[in-house]
């Protein structure tokens, strides 16, 4: 998506139409800067944007059903109908779209009343007119950029740092999903899991009594498994929830006097508990696929020392090396001549003895294939080694990791247990709360693993059914063919499975990567971004040889939510540059649209970050205050703006402060008064 | 050390499918991702079963 204008009429600051406000994209001057002081109208504009696309508002947005300019209410009479609309052009995949979202307040003697809004979507088709789009406008645009994905790239830079806090993470890592492509796969697997499911009913409805047999048993076992996929579900929520309880009440415990130290190093502590388990995991995982993909080089050994053996015999019996080549010893006895200048007449002894070096010369294959294999045998024995050691490593780290589990585990008891002897009852009754909610996470966790070990085993049964259906005879076609449906349909599913595991490691790795190159290019802190196997993003740093997470300023998490967005656009647009085809997602270029961008970072970080999102964002819209454009942002960004604009704020206040910025050359007002009742914003291109 | 899964490994699943097989796969991929704007994909059952019995005749 490339946003190519924004068009406002009555609404909220902006009196009447403002003029077109174009959008610089394009490979350099692909900034637009909207200048205006506090309560101009910078956050309108950015809701104006998240309006019209997906009828949402950013947080610092306020009074949302008041969206109709005040004064022009006020100069309506009552009973009349008041317009006020928003309207974004923008392009995708070549095609021009113009979305245009009205609402309409009628006039009231006790005020406005204001309607539900409507959207119209126009597309440009080639010859250049604006037709309707054939399919519903939320649907089309959903399809350019996800309604769940729109956080993303239109913010508020200051309360950026919202990506990354624990209460979204589940959300946002939904939304890199979707924006990754995996999603696609998972909807994929399960949607193809139903056909078959059609399938065998279809089958079970012509096939003979024994496949009828197999395939009802088979369905009940998939109804049993469903069932417990709903319930692996509501679990999941019922975690979530009580997680929420949790940081509720470790939130009400900081805040009560006396003990708010004590539930810091509990937060700690059990952030460094989650980590650890995490790191546990990895290090089993990675013991596992060391051992499944190279631990048979330690059996090789006997086979390897046989192989040398027979190669050395060879060698001992002057077999090998083979110097000389049977193509010479064949054209010495077709010119029946040695080069001794012998005569090889058929039948002597000379010939005789030349003839005899046909099968020495025969060795020289022998000679190639013993060198490629020694060098494969060597390679091998020289893994040998590494393996072990790598095997060696892990199991130090899953102990050491064990260690300190159980050392946090300890640690924490006894904090808890320190709270639960407090002498004040409120304390007493948090922490009892706390224990309740822990025992309830350690249940449906419990219950979690069971179900999806039976889960495992239900699945193992199933394929073993649908082999038995496959072999039972099938005499008719028309069975033969829904047979052959379902094979395609569930080797389609296995290898799709297959796929999704690896293109979700695939992209996890490099995503992770790419955040963290960028976030120490931002940062000065030696953390280090992680994305665990949920897409859930933190901040780690290493303590003593061992990572510990890191209780990370706003001012850190913006940067991270900053790298954490650069890096997906990046990686998209590096990925789709690829083969990679049907994988990929087809929406390559992103908008970025930044409210205040740059929060509450200090000098060093504002330069830093002005610098580094130009180049990772393909466009780029930022509404600044003039504190906000100063030195080193507007240092870093000048060379990269396309378009600039000034919001004036026309006050009615007879004493109001005016203000003014310079611009190229050109002094803006910012703030002025006017005689009249109502405020309002007017919008100046820069030239 | 564990080895490195390249975007070619994966595409590979897919590309040594039997024809039929790859065919499904492409095709179901596309009506996912055309569908994937809405969180219920609506007829989408459907589609997919359309999908494998022109595939598999």
């Amino acid at each position: 998506m490339k946003l190519l204008s924004l068009r406002l009429f009555n609404f909220r600051q902006f009196y009447g139409q403002t003029p077109e406000i174009v959008l610089a994209s394009g490979d350099r001057r692909k900034i637009t800067v909207i200048h205006g002081n506090n309560g101009a109208g910078k956050t309108g504009l950015l809701n104006a944007f998240t309006w019209v696309l997906y009828e949402k508002f950013t947080a610092a947005f306020a009074s949302e059903e008041q969206l109709v300019n005040k004064r022009a209410i006020a100069e309506a009479e009552i009973g009349a109908t008041i317009e006020c609309w928003a309207e974004v052009v923008f392009e995708h995949s070549g095609t021009q779209y113009q979305a245009k979202r009205v609402c309409r307040a009628y006039k009231q003697k006790d005020g406005a009343e204001q309607n539900k809004s409507e959207l119209r979507l126009l597309a440009k088709n080639e010859m250049g007119r604006w037709l309707p789009t054939s399919y519903q406008p939320e649907d089309v645009i959903g399809r350019i950029l996800p309604e769940s994905l729109h956080r993303y790239f239109f913010f508020d830079g200051e309360r950026i740092e919202q990506i990354v806090r624990s209460n979204k993470k589940a959300e946002i890592a939904e939304a890199t999903k979707i924006l990754l492509g995996v999603e696609v796969l998972n909807r994929s697997v399960k949607h193809l899991g139903e056909a078959r499911k059609s399938l065998e009913k279809e089958l079970g409805q012509i096939g003979d009594p024994e496949t009828q047999k197999l395939l009802k048993h088979k369905e009940k076992l998939e109804q049993d498994c469903d069932r417990l996929l709903e319930r692996q579900e509501e679990i999941e929520q019922e975690l979530g929830y009580q997680d929420e309880i949790k940081q509720t009440n470790g939130q009400r415990l900081r805040e009560l006097a006396g003990v708010e130290q004590l539930q810091q190093r509990l937060d700690d502590l059990e952030a460094q508990e989650k980590l650890t388990r995490e790191k546990l995991r990895q290090s089993r995982a990675n013991l596992r696929q060391a051992v499944s993909s190279r631990g048979y080089m330690v059996l090789l050994g006997n086979a390897t020392a046989q192989f040398r053996k027979l190669v050395d015999g060879l060698r001992q019996r002057g077999e090998l090396p083979a110097d000389i080549k049977q193509q010479f010893v064949q054209d010495l006895l077709t010119s029946s001549r040695c080069i001794c200048g012998t005569e090889l007449s058929d039948g002597s002894e000379p010939h005789r003895h030349v003839t005899a070096y046909l099968d020495k010369a025969g060795m020289a294959d022998v000679e190639e294939t013993v060198i490629r294999m020694g060098a494969q045998v060597d390679a091998i024995d020289r893994q040998v080694p590494e393996f072990w050691q790598e095997v060696d490593r892990e199991q130090a780290n899953i102990n050491q990791f064990k260690m300190s589990l159980s050392h946090v585990e300890e640690t924490l008891e006894s904090l808890r247990e320190k709270l639960r002897q407090s002498p004040r009852e409120d304390i007493r009754k948090l922490q009892s709360r706390m224990d309740e909610v822990e025992q309830k996470i350690r249940e449906l966790t419990l219950e979690q693993g069971a179900n999806q070990q039976q889960i495992k085993e239900w699945e193992t049964q199933m394929g073993e059914l649908g082999r038995q259906v496959e072999k039972h005879r099938m005499s008719e076609s028309r069975q033969g063919q829904v047979q052959r449906r379902i094979a395609a349909t569930e080797d389609a599913i296995a290898r799709l499975k297959q796929v999704q595991e690896g293109l979700g490691q695939l992209f996890r790795v490099q995503l992770e990567k790419r955040v963290q190159e960028i976030f120490s290019q931002i940062s000065f802190t030696p953390y280090v971004p992680k994305l665990n196997e949920k897409y859930e993003l933190t901040l780690e740093e290493t303590m003593a040889g061992q990572p510990a997470s890191v209780a990370a300023s706003t001012g850190e998490n913006q940067i991270l939510s900053l790298s954490f967005i650069g890096a997906i656009i990046d990686r998209i647009r590096e990925w789709s540059k690829g083969k990679s085809g049907i994988l990929m997602p087809d929406s390559s270029t992103f908008p970025i649209v930044m409210d205040s961008p740059f929060g509450s970072l200090d000098e060093i970080y504002r330069r830093q970050v002005a610098r580094a999102i130009p180049v990772l964002a393909n466009q780029l819209v930022v509404l600044v205050t003039k504190t906000q454009w100063r030195g080193e942002v507007a240092e870093e960004m000048t060379d990269c703006v396309g378009h600039q604009y000034v919001l004036t704020y026309n006050s009615p206040k007879p004493d109001c402060q005016v203000d003014e910025i310079e611009l190229r050359g050109t002094i803006y007002p910012l703030v002025q008064q006017i005689s009249g009742e109502y405020e309002y914003t007017e919008i100046a291109e820069v030239n | 050390m564990t080895k490195e899964l390249s975007m070619n490994d994966v595409q590979e699943l897919i590309t040594t499918a039997p024809p039929e097989v790859r065919k499904i796969i492409e095709r179901v991929l596309k009506a996912e991702r055309d569908k994937l704007y809405m969180k219920n994909p609506r007829h989408i059952n459907d589609d997919i079963l359309t999908i494998i019995k022109e595939e598999v005749r």
